[in-house]
């Protein structure tokens, strides 16, 4: 059965290319698939009935108890026929119900018969999380095929609707199947129904389960959807909603009858809720006009009518309700087919606008009449037989006498009366002539083509021989109700037309006359529904929606307020609560040293120098102030790391402050002098309580932590490494060569954020017209737009060509001059002093960045030092000359630069596995250079060198973007930047 | 064979580093070859990543000393069953936004900036990821995690246009705390214990008195579930991540926040084994996949409302880490392996979207599904993954997850079982009202279903060159943005009726991998019940030290 | 319990406590304002606190680790310095990218402060007028409604 299984899914894959070929007939080839399984499953009939079961596994996530099993039993070959033997008469009745012009018909064609799949799946599946996963698929299918008319708003809604609802009632199940199969430590059903898990827990499982089961069948409190799913095209209806579909939870029930129908839960759920709707739903369909939604109601009806004779757990009673399965879908889906006819015929379904059909189309009304008939209950027909045995099932229970059984009874026997009631008014509403009512001309109504009506013709026929023929279904179904675990109730289980007056007899006698009443008097029994009509699922079910959506907007509004600083405060808060109150407890058993004011008094002054100047930044409302004051606190900070015995630190820090300095007075520059208005009081004090809260936290952290420490650090073998390694600081040796990986994700971090520098300074965007402004004063500007080569140039803009070359034309004009690019600036801005300085200095500093390049190794520098010193030595050429004393310092880009030094160092790296060592490996060399004389090195000097480059072309792209650049739009905006640093 | 492959763990950090280099040193010369550059260097890393796998698989984990230096003195290297699968699955998700991407930039003719800076940023981004994944060091973490956040900056201001500036501020400013809170748990925790190395941490951090060990843990949980996006903590990501250019917010949305979730695993597993925040972490599971689910109903935006399923759904994999059974966290980490690739293709879509329908609100679009049926297969089918419907891999997930809720019993996990489920019906919820908007109703209705159009302007005037007198020092516009579909390069996007081939090529690719996971759910899942263990039953003894190691 | 043993001998001087102290405070104040200037400095001054928090774990204040020196004075621990070199650099790089977005920003918005995310703030507004909202939606079903009506008559 498995490759039966898969060639649907495939089929489906094919599907819509089919359709898309040969139009609408391609049904006809599709409905050959379920046919054929159809007479598969009933050609395995005798094997099955005889036992033992055909079962088919396959493994697929046993980790998760995952296994595709799918046997066939009594049970699941009658679902089988059913499903797949109706999937084939509804795609036939398909291929004449469209026509080929059908907008989505390609896409509905693949979507069916993928149904049709799952639900095989369904029926045969032998383990609970497979079963639920076609239980899902079913959804989603139907989901797909409810809003095929994708454009109208109630089928959307209805499909949304359906979705939504039978979703919730899975996942609940799925809890439910979890629970089960955790506590059996077994998903396979036919093991769980062989010797079923109980207990509390199992207890509620089942009751979830039974939720999944309603929700599927639509029944109370879940039948809203199976009405509005009514807005899905006829043949959709017809198979999902009365054939197929709403028949998975009757089935989900049946299966798991045998197991737990001794639960009195299970009773409630099943018994109890099915006859309850059976009831309700049979009296509201008495009042539809819609014929379609007549047939729905009444579908939910004998839904409930089904699970609450499978439920009830006798072996009589799971005979009686696979017979009554079996005869619910003969006589129904050919109504449905018969309604869709009529729609088709006449353009309407609304019974007060159809009259006088019966002349019009015969033959349509004969299987109409033969089907409502058996709908009815009425002898010699299936539904008939059928139902006669229920009532026989529950005339004689386990228990004789028992009230509940009686009871039960009674409301079955009321709700017969209502089918029959609903029954005779489809008919009457959809064929007979009405008096207020012209029949409607010829003119407008067109009978069915034989093929259209076949499958309902063929449908009828069966309900017809239905009933005589009974008795030959009897052994298989019995094969079914004597499943172990139903409890024995009747000796001989058979079904036969006339089996005496008996009481049962009676029953359906009072049915069908109470029935008839009913319609006799069908307009006061609307009036009257309509007056005492229960609440509106629907609008229930919308108002659900509208709290959710409400909620939702009003936990998101308080959650998601989209402001920074709120989001900064939660954070912080959170690490106060999270980490302080284990804090506090720490601290209190934390032993009581003696504090030491400092190591040595010397470091006393710049702590305070740097806490004042922290203070400071606090209340200076002066931009450049602020700069400054935290500058201050950043060269404290290198005084501090030096006097604690860190040179290395000390210089790194001091470079950094200086670089990030100019970078932010570069950039400050042009913005506003002071800071906007601050915040309100209120917020300050709020901001300044978390800080306090924050640095005490801090604080603490830095005496609590040290007062854990157990064992020496690891860097005690430092030493010796260093020594290996062949240099005398540890620091640098540790950054270039024991801890380079960090060094190399450091410098990355450097050239990403360059790169981001730049493209956030350097946008291009292509809008054609504005190549024609006109270009800055300064200098001649080419065309940006038009020639790709000049958008190439782009981020690292200007090209040099013209750069030098204004230079040089301004520096004919006047011939002494110590840096020539600054001639480009406006005289009065230039300061010679500072020129010559720069000329004096450049080249020297770019040597002692040089040496601090090669030293690193031995004593306090290395690349990185190097790098920013060279960047320095830069800045300088640019503050003395501006920036096109900038463009000829330099003429390498920053972003070759930059690219060379990451991919030299990153090349080192691979270097050595390349050579069979491990990543980064050094060795030591010993070489004598030109400058330096003998210099004692490794190779990790290469790496330096790449990192020292890197460096160099990160301070190259902060001078152009934050320093040329803004030069460059400040002079076309036409004002000259205030600040000269 | 084993040494072989020792010697290429390093290699998915130091490829994209050199290539990224030698595409910044090449400049915008051959930008064919550097294209060609780029994306195999990702499939070399691809190859590397999947043999790591196998031999993590077959020979355990896989360790090297960077520079033959010996932990604890040296930096090592871990290729673990965990960080392997991550770096596959990672890998392969760049690869595909890449190619994507690479589309994208065609069609717009963006081989300028900053399009040229996109490429090397990426692969750094690349680059951190993987050494985030593969650090045996607990410093060394921090440093990954500060190259990926960087390039992370860089991408998300791509274009720099109004809005991805205020959502960068957003993001940066909190990344960057986040990344001080974990600096200061290493200070704290290397002042504590005299090491970085996390294997010799996990034995010198078991002898601390049990409050310290509670300090420091939080702290290094503080500063990952910030990066991870848990609730309380979570609230900047879809204000940031939406703004970004399609392919840059897919691949955020993918790896980002599971690289936080990685260490969230490593701290609970390697650090502080034992479980002592559990039940803390189950209860911020719990919130944070409901409020952001209920933040998705709220959305009408498609690629803010999955930025809010994106951390919703993180709580599915918190809670399969605090359940603490080896079921739950294996199930977790399918989950995150799913999430990952799902979320991603997500993205992807909402990128095609964009180009088909010139928006992403949800209210102007319609009727996709008939304009464009590839596209509205492409969505359904990750979206229904999304929503956890079987048989596909956010079902398998969520099963395990459930599994081991109901396995661990109590009912605290049984309130997590039924929040979980709650939040997979909303996520269906979400998603189906999301396909009833833009995919079905009437075309007609749908404003930019037509081609050509731009539907919202990206905001502030499109600065022509460097030197545009519209590009004016001060404000050149107020014009506040208003997020329409934009380039990489920020620009509004004209709408197509055919969409550009390598971006479609691409999003399927991705789809089908998540089909995929789907099919290979035996061995997937069985991979990783085995990692679980090796996480969770050998938890202290992780490899990374070396003989004689000890200090 | 052995925190005696090593404890007293460890915890930093009180003049390395306070500095970090006050740094911390004062940069996390900066950091809770609106203005990308004045978070960029609390970001600096933040992490010049974390700094020194880093160096102090390191231990009391020693020689420099250098090989060469003859004195046995304790040596300050490296590992830390190495470090600390490594996050001053980063901040180094994460300052200037966050330089250059308030410069963009203050280009674009004529200020660099950090606004509100506009579409939070819709779903905020949208959340405090729910019942509104309600209204709106059922007017709009009806709506609807009728538009199907036509649709079915005409279909």
């Amino acid at each position: 059965m498995g490759p039966l299984l898969v060639a649907h899914f495939v089929l489906a894959a094919v599907a819509p290319l089919l359709v898309f070929w040969w139009g609408r007939n391609a049904f006809l080839v599709l409905a050959a698939l379920p046919a054929g399984t159809a007479l598969w499953a009933l050609w395995q009939a005798p094997q099955v009935v005889a036992g033992p079961s055909p079962t088919w596994t396959v493994e697929w996530a046993p980790a998760y108890h995952l296994v595709l099993a799918l046997r066939m039993d009594v049970l699941s070959l009658v679902m089988t026929v059913v499903v797949t033997g109706f999937g084939a008469l509804v795609l036939v009745y398909c291929a004449r119900y469209f026509t080929s012009a059908e907008p989505g018909l390609v896409r509905f064609a693949g979507v069916m018969v993928a149904f049709a799949g799952s639900m095989l799946g369904l029926v045969l599946a032998d383990d609970l999380v497979i079963l639920f996963v076609f239980w899902e698929l079913t959804s989603v299918f139907s989901y797909l095929l409810i809003g095929h008319d994708a454009e109208r708003r109630t089928s959307r809604r209805a499909a949304t609707t359906a979705f939504t609802v039978t979703t919730l009632g899975g996942l609940t199940m799925l809890v439910g199947v979890v629970i089960i199969g955790e506590t059996a430590g077994d998903y396979r059903i036919s093991h769980l129904v062989s010797d079923p898990p109980a207990g509390a827990a199992v207890t509620v499982a089942v009751a979830l389960l039974l939720v999944g089961a309603l929700s599927k069948s639509a029944l109370l409190p879940f039948s809203l959807w199976l009405p509005a799913a009514m807005a899905a095209p006829t043949p959709v209806s017809a198979y999902l909603h009365a054939a197929a579909m709403v028949q998975a939870g009757v089935y989900l029930v049946a299966r798991l009858a045998p197991a737990f129908s001794d639960l009195l839960l299970w009773q409630l759920l099943t018994v109890g809720v099915g006859t309850a709707t059976m009831v309700l739903a049979g009296w509201k369909a008495l009042r539809q006009n819609d014929l379609k939604l007549l047939l729905a109601y009444g579908t939910v009806s004998q839904l409930g009518f089904l699970i609450a004779t499978l439920g009830r757990g006798t072996d009589a009673a799971a005979f009686a309700g696979l017979a009554l399965l079996l005869a619910h879908a003969l006589f129904k889906a050919p109504l449905f087919l018969v309604t869709g006819i009529v729609d088709h015929g006449t353009g309407t379904r609304d019974l007060r606008h159809l009259s006088g059909l019966w002349r019009a189309m015969p033959a349509t009304f004969g299987v109409a009449l033969v089907a409502t008939a058996s709908m009815a209950g009425l002898p010699p027909l299936a539904g008939f037989v059928a139902k006669e045995a229920v009532f026989e099932a529950f005339l004689h229970p386990a228990r004789a006498g028992s009230w509940p059984d009686t009871l039960v009874l009674a409301a079955m026997v009321l709700g017969s009366a209502f089918t029959v009631g609903y029954s005779a008014r489809f008919l009457w509403g959809a064929f007979a002539d009405k008096r207020d009512l012209p029949g409607l001309a010829p003119a407008t109504t067109h009978g069915p083509g034989p093929l259209f009506l076949a499958p309902a013709l063929l449908l009828a026929v069966l309900c017809l021989f239905g009933g005589p023929f009974a008795e030959w279904l009897s052994p298989a179904l019995a094969g079914y109700a004597t499943t172990p675990g139903l409890t024995a109730a009747q000796s001989e289980l058979h079904l036969d037309l006339v089996n005496g007056v008996g009481v049962a007899m009676v029953a359906s006698a009072v049915a069908l006359a109470g029935g008839l009443l009913l319609f006799r008097f069908r307009a006061r029994v609307a009036r009257l529904g309509a007056q005492c009509a229960l609440l509106d699922a629907d609008a229930v079910y919308r108002r659900v929606l509208r709290t959710v959506d409400t909620l939702a907007l009003q936990v998101t509004g308080a959650t998601q307020r989209g402001s920074l600083p709120l989001y900064l405060g939660v954070v912080l808060l959170t690490l106060l609560a999270v980490t302080g109150i284990p804090l506090a407890r720490v601290l209190s058993d934390v032993p009581a040293v003696e504090p030491r004011w400092w190591d040595s008094p010397i470091q006393v002054a710049p702590a305070l120098i740097v806490a004042l100047a922290a203070l400071g930044t606090l209340i200076v409302r002066q931009r450049l102030f602020a700069v400054v004051l935290a500058g201050v606190t950043g060269y404290g900070t290198a005084v501090l790391f030096v006097f604690q015995g860190a040179p290395d630190l000390g210089l790194t820090q001091f470079l950094v402050e200086t670089v990030s300095l100019v970078v932010f007075v570069l950039v400050l520059r042009c913005l506003p002098g002071r800071f906007s208005t601050p915040v309100l009081r209120s917020r300050r004090r709020w901001n300044l309580l978390l800080g306090v809260a924050m640095g005490a936290l801090l604080a603490t952290l830095s005496i609590v932590a040290l007062a854990g420490r157990q064992h020496p650090p690891v860097s005690d073998a430092f030493g010796a490494a260093a020594q290996q390694a062949g240099g005398s600081n540890i620091v640098s040796i540790v950054l270039v060569d024991l801890r380079a990986w960090d060094t190399m994700g450091e410098i990355s971090v450097l050239a990403v954020a360059a790169t981001g520098v730049a493209s956030l300074l350097f946008l291009l965007r292509r809008v054609p017209n504005a190549a024609r402004h006109a270009p800055g004063p300064s200098v001649p500007i080419p065309d940006p737009a038009g020639d790709p080569q000049q958008h190439q140039q782009r981020w690292r803009s200007p090209p040099l060509a013209w750069a030098r070359a204004t230079a040089g034309v301004r520096a004919r004009a006047t011939e002494q001059a110590w840096l020539p690019g600054a001639l480009a600036i406006p005289e009065e801005r230039r300061s010679v002093v500072l020129e010559v300085l720069a000329r004096m200095l450049f080249h020297t500093i770019l040597l002692l960045s040089v040496y601090l390049l090669l030293t690193g190794h031995t004593s306090v520098g290395g690349g990185f030092a190097g790098g920013i010193v060279a960047g320095l030595a830069l800045t300088v050429r640019y503050l003395a000359g501006g920036r096109f004393e900038l463009y000829a310092a330099s003429r390498l880009q920053p972003g070759s630069l930059i690219g060379w030094g990451l991919t030299i160092a990153t090349g080192s790296a691979l270097a050595a596995i390349l050579t069979g060592h491990e990543v980064l490996t050094s060795t030591v060399v010993d070489l004598t250079l030109p400058v330096l004389g003998h210099v004692h090195g490794s190779t990790s000097l290469v790496f330096d060198l790449g990192v020292y480059l890197l460096v160099l072309g990160l301070l190259l792209d902060i001078l152009r973007s934050l320093g040329a650049r803004i030069d460059e739009q400040s002079e076309h905006a036409g004002r000259p930047q205030e600040v000269r640093p | 064979m084993v040494e072989l492959t020792g010697h290429l763990v390093p290699l998915p950090v130091v490829l994209p580093l050199l290539a990224a280099g030698l595409r910044l040193a090449l400049g915008r010369r051959w930008p064919r070859l550097q294209r060609v550059l780029s994306v195999t260097t990702l499939s070399v890393v691809l190859l590397v990543s999947v043999l790591l796998l196998v031999a993590a698989d077959t020979h355990g984990p896989l360790v090297v000393q960077v520079g033959g230096w010996a932990a604890p003195v040296g930096i090592s290297l871990v290729a673990d069953r965990l960080s392997a699968l991550l770096l596959v699955v990672s890998v392969a998700i760049t690869l595909a936004v890449l190619v994507y991407s690479i589309g994208q930039g065609m069609v717009d003719g963006e081989e300028v900036a900053p399009l040229a800076i996109y490429h090397p940023t990426y692969l750094i981004l690349v680059a951190g990821v993987a050494t985030a994944f593969l650090a045996g060091d607990l410093f060394n973490v921090y440093v990954g995690f500060e190259v990926l956040l960087t390039a992370s900056y860089v991408l998300l201001t791509l274009g720099g246009t109004g809005s991805r500036l205020r959502a960068g501020a957003t993001y940066v400013v909190v990344s960057l705390v986040s990344s001080m809170v974990f600096l200061v748990a290493v200070a704290t925790i290397y002042a504590a214990t005299g090491t970085v190395n996390l294997a010799q941490l996990a034995e010198r951090l078991a002898e601390l008195p049990p409050q310290l060990q509670l300090v420091l843990h939080t702290l290094l949980l503080t500063g990952f579930a910030i990066k991870a996006a848990v609730f309380p903590l979570s609230a900047w990501l879809p204000d940031s991540y939406p703004t970004a250019p399609a392919p840059v917010t897919a691949v955020f949305a993918g790896l980002l926040t599971k690289v936080g979730v990685y260490t969230m695993i490593r701290t609970q597993t390697l650090l502080f084994p034992g479980g002592s925040l559990d039940t803390l972490l189950l209860v911020v599971a719990l919130a944070t996949m409901l409020v952001g689910i209920l933040g998705a109903v709220a959305q009408t935006d498609i690629k803010r409302l999955l930025s809010f399923t994106l951390v919703s759904h993180i709580g599915y994999l918190v809670f399969g880490l605090a359940v603490g059974s080896v079921h739950g966290l294996s199930a977790a980490i399918f989950y995150a392996v799913h999430h990952i690739t799902v979320q991603t293709s997500l993205f992807l879509v909402a990128g095609l979207i964009e180009r088909r329908g010139g928006t992403t609100s949800m209210r102007s679009l319609g009727g996709l599904a008939t304009l464009s049926p590839v596209l509205g297969i492409l969505f359904f089918v990750p979206a229904m993954n999304l929503a956890g419907i079987p048989p596909l891999s956010g079902f398998l997930g969520k099963l395990g997850l459930v599994q081991a809720g109901v396995a661990a019993g109590g009912p605290l996990a049984y309130t997590l079982v039924a929040g979980s489920v709650v939040t997979s019906l909303l996520t269906l919820y979400a998603m189906a009202r999301l396909w009833g908007y833009a995919f079905w109703r009437s075309p007609s209705l749908a404003v930019a279903a037509t081609p050509g159009t731009v539907l919202e302007s990206p905001g502030e005037p499109a600065l022509t060159s460097a030197y545009g007198p519209e590009e004016t020092v001060g404000p050149a516009s107020r014009r506040t943005v208003t997020g329409g579909a934009t380039t990489l390069g920020g620009q509004a996007i004209v709408t197509t009726a055919r969409l550009p081939r390598t971006m479609t090529g691409a999003t399927i690719a991705l789809v089908a991998f998540g089909l995929a996971l789907t099919v290979l759910a035996g061995p997937l899942t069985a991979y990783c019940e085995r990692t679980a263990s090796e996480l969770l039953e050998s938890g202290d003894e992780h490899p990374t030290l070396a003989p004689g190691g000890d200090g | 319990m052995t925190v005696l043993a090593t404890g007293a001998a460890t915890t930093p001087t009180l003049a390395l406590v306070g500095v970090i102290g006050v740094l911390g405070a004062v940069g996390t104040t900066l950091l809770l304002e609106r203005s990308l200037t004045r978070i960029l400095l609390g970001v600096v001054v933040l992490s010049n606190a974390i700094n020194l928090l880093i160096l102090a774990a390191g231990g009391p204040a020693g020689r420099p680790p250098m090989l060469e020196t003859q004195t046995t004075a304790p040596m300050n621990d490296p590992l830390p310095q190495a470090m600390v070199l490594t996050a001053i650099v980063i901040t180094l790089g994460v300052t200037a990218f966050l330089l250059a977005m308030a410069y963009r920003s203050w280009q674009l918005e004529g200020n660099d402060e950090v606004r509100d995310d506009a579409e939070d703030r819709r779903i905020l507004r949208a959340a405090e007028h729910g019942d509104l909202r309600a209204q709106i939606r059922a007017e709009r079903e009806r709506l609807a409604r009728a538009e199907d009506d036509d649709l079915r008559g005409t279909s």
